[in-house]
């Protein structure tokens, strides 16, 4: 088990080097300097030059990368080349916000999505299967830049229930929330249903109805826990999406989280930011891969890690 | 019914809960970007610097009006063409105690043109070389060559004073982070990307200002930014949407606040290439747009028709009479380019003697601008009901800006907004017109050579004799409505769209500057 | 998204495939969204002749105004007639879409199958590419390649297709692995049939009606994708037609003139229930044991 883990863990750096990588040759390949976006309008050309020097950004690309490498394995992530700013600080002021969405949009695919999957599984083909399966397909089907403007519009303007846009109280968190997790809510619902089918077929689900065991508890009792484990998969991948940053959610909602920062990162030729951003990215889908498969051995068992 | 009643109550009895704890009077600001600092070192953008400039206060400043007002100087003279006097206030403190003086001035500037690397503004300052002290409480301003726009260039808001102390103490990237001045308002928090949190100075040298917060957010979707107004949730809309304006206006809610700007939002012409290097393709394109139904429609109040390629409030603006020379008339802008050798076909396309079509490359600058993306595609439409054809090449505002200053452009038309930020002349005129200020070490995009143009510029600049200047630059103004290097479309509006609760607000020209310590929340 | 349960009986062709059309068929959800892709390829198609007006005729007078008897839809914010661009639109999300899924399926499914089939070091490093390209938000990655080429139809195809490639690498190993074990390749093999020959006759008809229900699923996925670039200004370009151009700027008239963002939202909720619709009832007609018991 330990050893497992430990594997895991390390099994991480090649992917978090191999992404900074990709990024750091992506942002060589993009056009855009950014010491000239730094500097603006009316820079001088030596300006620009005597800057690209102090960022070091007239190195070659391949000395950047192992000069950052070094740095990395020194805890150092930089500054980012916009404000100056350590990216660490950077980082763990944003990730915050980012965490605190993404937990509320997954608490409420786990209360919504899984009773919904259930409800549909327990009486397939029926008309609230049906219902169940067209509206989760219809969220799944809505753009979530959309779903918030028209969000904002009912529940904000007209309704005036929640604020606009912005961070503060938990009535600022509700609208983006519920926005980022209408289309994870949908699949979720639909894989649970599917799951727990398949899982009805089962030789040993047969066994047991046959015995006389009533259907709900067959549902909630012998099903359930063998459905689990691709729900949580799903969940994981979609937890894991959430964390790497909801763009478009944040954008609509002015929530200053991850995604946002990621976009402004490219759009400002912060690849020094960029760059941290990604490796933390890379270790939040690793690390939320393992919470994946961890709770397999606590759902199911007979699980085994090696 | 009944539960909106119920509703209606408690969102009241919350309201006048939350009113009595807070009896202090914030004033809630919302714009489209976070600063990149809040040192004017490192930030000159206007989302910087209308935070900065509650903070940081520079010797003189310009007014709404235009004219020169008292700051942290009492008085000032030029003593020699090249040196300008400033005799200081001596009754004003630091937010953190340190005293203002002479030191301080000098040590603001020398911050911005003797630091590795040095201030941005730096650049801006053109001549000016730096500052030396007289004595405690004067100061000369020096430049290396007499310089005509001397004193408009100390009352730029990049030059506010920075308390030497704090800097030292803090280092420079604390102090950019969180800067400590003399102003009105006194820095408290800055959450990136969300909020930028200023409080009153109670030893303010004016007075206190009757607000005690002032918190500016984040907010970049311009949907969003009116919809707080209309929520409650903001107090102020900087850089709101236009088509919303007259709906507030007519509302009694709401106010909304402008001033002509000095920014002009402009079509330009690379005369480097063949197509619109004749100046009849040129006029052709100018007759083809109808300028006024851009401001219209598109603008709607949020810019107001172009008359130069200066904006108006600006010094050395003569109006280049563009609708009298060039009124909207397609007939007109089709026999022109008939007469430039293209014929129109049967698809309404011009076409040169090989028979290749008229078509121009567009590099428009896209959402950095108001409405230049929208504008970009209008002037297409207007293009081909002329029958040229226009290609736009819109990308993110990085990758324009690199190809603007690029060594060579290659796009036919460039669209961008140009701010004299100096509001003189010579900023604009200068960097963008004189032949050898090409890119990328200057502005010169289109290429423009004109003999009588670059002298005309050199003597502007030279002299400190206004009037003279002001007539040198009326004489550019009407050479560049003859050449039409570029055509202005619409000048800037600076706009702000306000609760009618908040009074005491007046719109300034220069985008940069935000007036905020006479307003209050009564 | 959904992992479609690969398809298990390997029976003979012509009955097999008058079987799936039976119950598909008889799936009325899956019917409806065959209607709706059926209804946008014929606008994408015919748009010319079904649109009233030319999408990118502007009218600055008549801007902005609700819809009436001139103008079904009304107009957008240059007075173009939202209408005929929605059917303009549809081309630009299906050629994005249908190009972008068809490149990721063919590399995809390719690497994929290759991956599964020799297995040992190829496997690994095919696999292992494809999770480093998993380990990015696929937005993001969207948004580096598009900022990195410039916006434009081909730049979006492009990113597009990156982002499917690993799924449908996923998908085609995953079937090759399972099929590899079954008793018939292992036979075929054992009979002495060339190792291109398994792939070919025995490989890939068998996991083809996988891909195709992922095809359609991605293709709705990239519809969405395609309309996420777009609204961040990444997409095609003017004055081309593009719902989710259209949303992105009438986001900013949400309030006074509510339709012009609305209405092309709905047209993409639409095809992408279309796509969804397809791709399920296909997976169903495939392996009904997904339906009843």
């Amino acid at each position: 088990m330990l050893n497992y883990l430990l594997r895991r863990i390390l099994l991480t750096i090649p992917l978090a080097l191999g992404v900074v990588f990709i990024v750091t040759i992506s942002f060589d390949l993009i056009p855009g300097d950014p010491a000239a976006l730094i500097l603006g309008e009316f820079a001088t050309p030596q300006a620009v030059a005597e800057l690209r020097t102090s960022l070091g950004l007239d190195r070659p690309l391949l000395v950047r990368y192992v000069a950052y490498v070094g740095d990395i394995l020194q805890g150092d992530l930089g500054r980012s080349i916009r404000d100056r700013r350590p990216v660490t600080a950077i980082l763990s002021e944003t990730f915050p916000y980012t965490v605190q969405l993404a937990l509320a949009a997954i608490v409420l695919v786990l209360i919504v999505g899984i009773p919904l999957g259930l409800l549909a599984a327990s009486r397939p083909g029926s008309w609230i299967d049906n219902v169940i399966r067209v509206t989760s397909l219809a969220g799944l089907s809505m753009p979530v830049f959309w779903t918030g403007l028209v969000f904002i519009v009912i529940f904000s303007v007209n309704l005036r229930w929640f604020p606009v846009s912005g961070t503060g109280t938990w009535r600022h968190l509700v609208l983006p929330a519920v926005t980022l997790a209408l289309p994870s809510i949908a699949v979720v619902a639909r894989m649970t249903r599917a799951t727990v089918l398949e899982v009805l077929r089962e030789d040993f689900i047969r066994t047991a109805r046959a015995k006389g065991v009533g259907e709900t508890s067959l549902l909630y009792k012998h099903t359930l826990r063998n459905a689990l484990i691709p729900v949580v998969t799903v969940l994981g991948l979609q937890l894991g999406q959430m964390l790497g940053g909801a763009v478009l959610t944040e954008t609509v909602f002015a929530w200053p989280g991850v995604g946002r920062l990621t976009v402004f990162a490219i759009f400002n030729r912060d690849f020094v930011l960029m760059q941290g951003l990604v490796l933390v990215l890379a270790m939040v889908y690793v690390f939320v891969n393992l919470l994946v498969d961890l709770s397999y051995g606590l759902i199911d068992p007979r699980v085994a890690y090696s | 019914m009944l539960t909106t009643r119920v509703f209606t109550m408690v969102l009241l009895v919350t309201m006048l809960l939350t009113g009595t704890v807070l009896a202090q009077k914030t004033l809630t600001i919302v714009r489209p970007t976070d600063p990149v600092s809040l040192d004017p070192q490192l930030e000159t953008t206007a989302p910087g610097s209308w935070v900065f400039s509650q903070i940081l206060e520079p010797l003189i400043t310009v007014n709404q009006d235009m004219e020169i007002e008292s700051r942290l100087a009492t008085s000032w003279e030029f003593i020699d063409p090249t040196r300008l006097r400033f005799t200081l206030r001596q009754d004003v403190t630091f937010h953190d105690g340190t005293p203002f003086n002479a030191e301080a001035v000098a040590f603001t500037w020398d911050r911005a043109f003797n630091n590795d690397p040095p201030g941005r503004w730096k650049a801006l300052a053109g001549p000016v070389s730096g500052v030396e002290i007289v004595d405690e409480y004067t100061v000369d301003i020096v430049a290396s060559q007499p310089y005509g726009p001397m004193l408009l260039t100390v009352t730029m808001p990049y030059t506010g004073v920075v308390s030497p102390t704090a800097v030292e103490t803090m280092g420079d990237d604390a102090f950019s982070r969180a800067p400590v001045g003399t102003g009105p308002f006194k820095f408290v928090e800055w959450r990136a990307n969300d909020r930028i949190v200023i409080e009153a100075n109670d030893d303010y040298w004016r007075g206190r200002p009757a607000l005690d917060r002032i918190v500016f957010r984040t907010v970049p979707e311009e949907g969003a930014r009116m919809l707080s107004l209309r929520t409650g949730e903001a107090d102020m809309v900087l850089m709101p949407t236009p088509s919303d304006l007259p709906a507030l206006e007519a509302d009694p809610d709401f106010i909304v606040e402008g001033a002509p700007g000095v920014g002009v939002f402009y079509l330009a012409f690379n005369l480097e290439r063949p197509a619109v290097s004749d100046v009849r393709v040129r006029q052709a394109v100018a007759h083809a747009i109808d300028r006024e139904l851009i401001a219209e429609a598109i603008l709607e109040g949020g810019g107001v028709l172009a008359t130069s390629v200066i904006g108006e409030p600006v010094f050395g603006y003569k109006d280049m009479e563009l609708l009298e020379r060039y009124p909207y008339d397609p007939e007109r802008a089709i026999e022109l380019l008939e007469e430039a050798g293209y014929t129109r076909g049967n698809d309404g396309l011009m076409r040169d003697d090989a028979g290749q079509v008229l078509r121009l490359d567009a590099l428009p600058s896209n959402g950095r601008s108001l409405k230049d993306r929208e504008i970009a595609e209008v002037l297409q439409e207007f293009l081909r009901q002329v029958g040229i054809e226009v290609e736009l090449h819109v990308f993110e505002w990085a990758t324009t800006f690199s190809l603007m200053r690029g060594e060579t452009l290659d796009y036919d038309l460039n669209s961008f907004t140009w701010f004299t930020t100096t509001a003189d002349a010579d900023y604009t005129m200068y960097s963008n017109y004189v032949s050898t200020e090409t890119p990328p070490a200057s502005w010169n995009r289109w290429r423009y050579a004109n003999a009588d143009v670059d002298e005309w510029l050199k003597a502007a600049r030279a002299s400190l004799d206004m009037d003279e200047r002001a007539e040198l630059y009326g004489m550019v103004q009407d050479q560049l409505a003859i050449d039409l290097p570029a055509i202005p479309l619409y000048g800037s509006y600076e706009v702000a769209a306000l609760s009618a609760d908040v009074t005491g607000f007046v719109a300034h020209p220069i985008q940069y500057i935000l007036d905020l310590f006479p307003v209050d929340k009564p | 998204m959904s992992l479609a349960a690969a398809p298990q009986a390997p029976a003979a062709g012509a009955t097999r495939r008058n079987d799936v059309w039976r119950r598909f068929r008889r799936n009325t959800l899956g019917m409806i969204g065959a209607v709706i892709v059926i209804v946008m390829v014929l606008m994408a198609v015919f748009a010319p002749y079904l649109a009233p007006n030319d999408p990118a005729s502007q009218d600055l007078r008549a801007r902005r105004t609700a819809p009436n008897v001139q103008y079904l839809l009304g107009t957008d914010e240059f007075g173009r007639d939202i209408l005929s661009r929605i059917i303009y639109g549809a081309r630009a999300s299906l050629v994005v879409a249908v190009t972008s899924v068809a490149i990721g399926l063919t590399l995809g499914s390719f690497l994929g199958a290759l991956a599964g089939y020799l297995g040992g070091l190829v496997d690994g490093v095919v696999m292992r590419t494809m999770d480093l390209f998993l380990a990015f938000p696929y937005l993001l990655l969207a948004i580096i390649i598009v900022s990195a080429l410039g916006p434009g139809l081909q730049n979006t195809i492009f990113a597009i297709a990156v982002w499917t490639i690993p799924a449908f690498a996923r998908v085609a190993r995953s079937a090759v692995l399972q099929l590899k074990e079954r008793d018939f390749v292992t036979a075929a093999k054992s009979l002495g049939a060339k190792e291109a020959r398994v792939m070919r006759v025995h490989l890939l008809p068998n996991f083809g009606s996988t891909l195709l229900v992922y095809a359609s699923l991605y293709l709705a996925y990239a519809i969405l994708m395609e309309s996420a670039l777009s609204f961040l200004g990444l997409g095609v370009q003017p004055p081309t037609a593009s719902w989710a151009g259209m949303i992105a700027s009438g986001r900013n008239y949400i309030t006074s003139a509510p339709h012009i963002a609305t209405i092309p939202g709905i047209a993409i909720a639409i095809a992408v229930l279309g796509f969804n619709l397809l791709g399920d009832g296909l997976r169903d007609a495939y392996d009904p044991r997904t339906v009843k018991r």
